[in-house]
């Protein structure tokens, strides 16, 4: 485990997602449609993996976003 | 805030099975009113949220018929299996098919390939003379499910996972659920439920030791075995475990499904192929179990033989409908398909329990109907259907759906809790507990304690010792852990639920297990106490009650097999060796030829066909 002490992450914590801000228009259609609630908004006010420790790496996120905004850059590191 | 809501019926997991149940319920009664409940979002939850390739053990006329289908599941099972059911679910295939291209308007040659004579194309796989494989181009299965649920008007409450199904008097009576996003509670009183909430297959811990690093959906923790459970339901073959071989770390299929029918193979660090037939049963497992304990590990995914064409069809599906993260997960290893250096696999790195893959659940009827009045159970919580993965999932999700709303039509409500908005009330401030404490054990600590005593101690081979040693953790985080877990917010809240899922499945495989005394299923239920059966369990379940004083646990006899089909599968495996031989080569010469002797003779063996066509024998 990287996180050992529940709940949410830090927003800067190390994360597989990416969000362009350049292309993301905060739909809210990843966080929709993540079937582990692993996504919220950020103070930034674009998606970030709150719930990180959630993820099934199967890349919903990716395939739901209209614009290309999301990119899997990573994955978990304990399975890398 | 806090609801009481009144409806005729409750769907309680809206993955494959649960869709389905929603969908017949409407057309069975379009009066009925229907509420679904998902832990997460209908239109991707589940294990076939992102898609899927193929159904299993379809019966599909003119290739393949019912009957058919329950010799294969009589097989598999060892006999122990109510063939009314497995009969039932044969039955229904064709009308799946007809379903899932009518929601995907997607007509035949589309979603599932047609051969040149207009039928179905399948894939001999099973231990069967017939072919019950039933490719299919899936992807956007689970979102033309969700479509048609939203369209007949069933309330769909996503994120709302159950923390309990009340039942008096023997029936069900209602349901408790809350939002894991706003923290809103909600009391459904309802005549019937459909019970679909998917395998215990968050149970024992990978070694990567990542919590959400499962095969199955990480979301199924096996919620629904526990709540059937306090609910008074009957849950068999507790015993008989999943174990699967995965791809290392990823825990995606290794995959006997997609891979082995298209003509890959397994082998070991010599070259030497290690499984003589390509399904996954009991006696597999144990083949393979025998590899890993003997030294001779790690196993490989061999495809370099293949021809390129093959190889780019088994990415596409494996790196699509699966996780597309598994394309980034090979290269990131330095993975490919194409040469020597291939797909390290791990063994029984997740124990769990599950219907679909297994034969674990809630004992059902051929209607679905558990022994609850009022509760009908389909897909991998359900126990009465034995290793039907999607297909059966499908099928019988649309039976349960029909016959609940039957119930729920011809019923009225079972007695309810007294004053039921300040009884809400009151279960919601105890559930909410962990909110409240200042500080406490951390939720993912946890459920890491519970996992790994599940994986170290669960894991076969079993014997007494170790069952006990299981239960006895199961037992002790219950009582020491779970009163002081601290959780931070509505998200992690639902986590201690989830945690209690795996302590009830983890005390239940352990009891169950201790309780059957012989072995049985090859690896599944492997006793090294009892290595051998015993004639007092032939076709009989060991059944899980909740009873006045626990967990108990009794013997039962199947009903009478109409089928005389054999109770078991007929292959050999090598016995345990430690003499490893010599040293494997570098560079592991694997390139074999084409037309494949071995594979041949075992085809000959064992009388399946389909793989020919990778002799170029057809």
């Amino acid at each position: 485990m990287d996180h050992l002490n529940g709940g949410p992450i830090s927003e800067d914590a190390f994360q597989w997602l990416e969000f362009n801000p350049k292309r993301c228009n905060r739909c809210g259609d990843c966080i929709d449609m993540c079937p582990m609630d692993v996504l919220y908004f950020g103070s930034h006010g674009f998606p970030y993996m709150r719930y990180r420790d959630d993820c099934w790496y199967y890349d919903i996120c990716v395939f739901v976003c209209p614009r290309q905004a999301v990119t899997m850059t990573d994955l978990p590191y304990l399975i890398r | 805030m806090y609801y009481v809501k009144e409806t005729d019926l409750v769907i309680i997991g809206a993955g494959a099975a649960g869709t389905m149940a929603a969908i017949y319920a409407h057309r069975q009664d379009p009066k009925q009113r229907v509420v679904v409940l998902d832990k997460s979002k209908m239109e991707t939850s589940g294990a076939a949220g992102r898609g899927m390739d193929a159904l299993n053990t379809m019966a599909v006329p003119p290739k393949s018929q019912p009957e058919d289908v329950v010799e294969m599941l009589t097989k598999i099972t060892e006999g122990v299996l109510d063939q009314r059911v497995a009969y039932v679910f044969g039955q229904r295939c064709m009308q799946v098919i007809k379903d899932l291209e009518e929601f995907m308007g997607r007509g035949p040659g589309d979603l599932f390939p047609v051969d040149e004579n207009g039928d179905y194309q399948m894939f001999y796989l099973h231990p069967v003379n017939k072919p019950l494989l039933l490719p299919m181009d899936g992807e956007e299965m689970k979102r033309a499910l969700a479509k048609q649920v939203r369209l007949t008007g069933a309330q769909v409450y996503d994120r709302t996972p159950v923390i309990k199904i009340v039942a008096s008097e023997g029936r069900v009576a209602g349901v408790l659920a809350y939002n894991i996003r706003n923290g809103d509670y909600f009391y459904f009183k309802t005549k019937a439920v459909c019970l679909t909430t998917g395998a215990a297959g968050r149970m024992g811990l990978a070694s990567s030791g990542y919590l959400a690093g499962t095969y199955e959906f990480p979301g199924c923790t096996g919620d629904g075995y526990a709540m059937a459970y306090e609910a008074g339901a009957e849950l068999v073959n507790m015993e008989c475990f999943q174990a699967n071989t995965l791809l290392k770390d990823h825990q995606g299929p290794s995959c006997g499904y997609v891979a082995a029918p298209r003509g890959a193979y397994t082998v070991n660090p010599w070259g030497e192929k290690t499984w003589s037939h390509g399904y996954s049963s009991g006696d597999s497992k144990m083949g393979v179990w025998k590899r890993y304990a003997q030294g001779r590990g790690p196993l490989y995914l061999k495809m370099d033989h293949l021809p390129e064409e093959m190889i780019q069809i088994i990415e596409k599906i494996q790196w699509g409908n699966e996780r597309t993260s598994r394309g980034m997960f090979h290269q990131n290893r330095g993975q490919n398909y194409r040469d020597g250096n291939v797909v390290e696999l791990g063994f029984a790195e997740e124990i769990g329990v599950c219907g679909g893959h297994s034969s674990s659940g809630v004992l059902s009827d051929s209607k679905g109907a558990s022994n609850v009045g009022g509760l009908y159970v389909a897909g991998d919580v359900d126990g009465g259907l034995p290793q039907s993965y999607l297909g059966g999932a499908l099928a019988m999700g649309g039976i349960i759906g029909e016959e609940a709303a039957k119930y729920a039509g011809g019923n009225k409500y079972a007695p309810q809790p007294r004053a039921l908005k300040a009884w809400l009330r009151k279960a919601a401030d105890a559930f909410e507990a962990p909110l409240r404490r200042d500080k406490g054990l951390p939720t993912n600590l946890v459920e890491y304690k519970a996992r790994t005593r599940v994986q170290y101690y669960l894991k076969p081979p079993k014997n007494p010792a170790f069952m006990e040693q299981a239960a006895w953790w199961m037992q002790r985080i219950r009582q020491e852990d779970l009163p002081q877990i601290k959780a931070h917010d509505f998200h992690d809240l639902l986590k201690v639920r989830e945690i209690e899922s795996i302590l009830t499945v983890g005390e239940m495989m352990a009891r169950a297990s201790l309780y059957r005394d012989e072995s049985r299923w090859g690896y599944q239920h492997w006793r090294v106490d009892m290595p051998y059966k015993k004639p007092k369990w032939e076709r009989a379940w060991a059944v899980v009650k909740k009873g006045e004083q626990g967990m108990e646990v009794h013997r039962r006899k199947a009903p009478k097999h109409k089928w005389d089909f054999p109770d078991a599968m007929e292959y050999a495996y090598p016995d345990l060796e430690f003499d490893v031989g010599t040293p494997f080569k570098k560079g592991r010469n694997w390139k074999n030829p084409k037309r494949d002797p071995w594979m041949k003779k075992h085809l000959d063996d064992q009388g399946m066909a389909t793989p020919r066509r990778f002799l170029g024998e057809e």
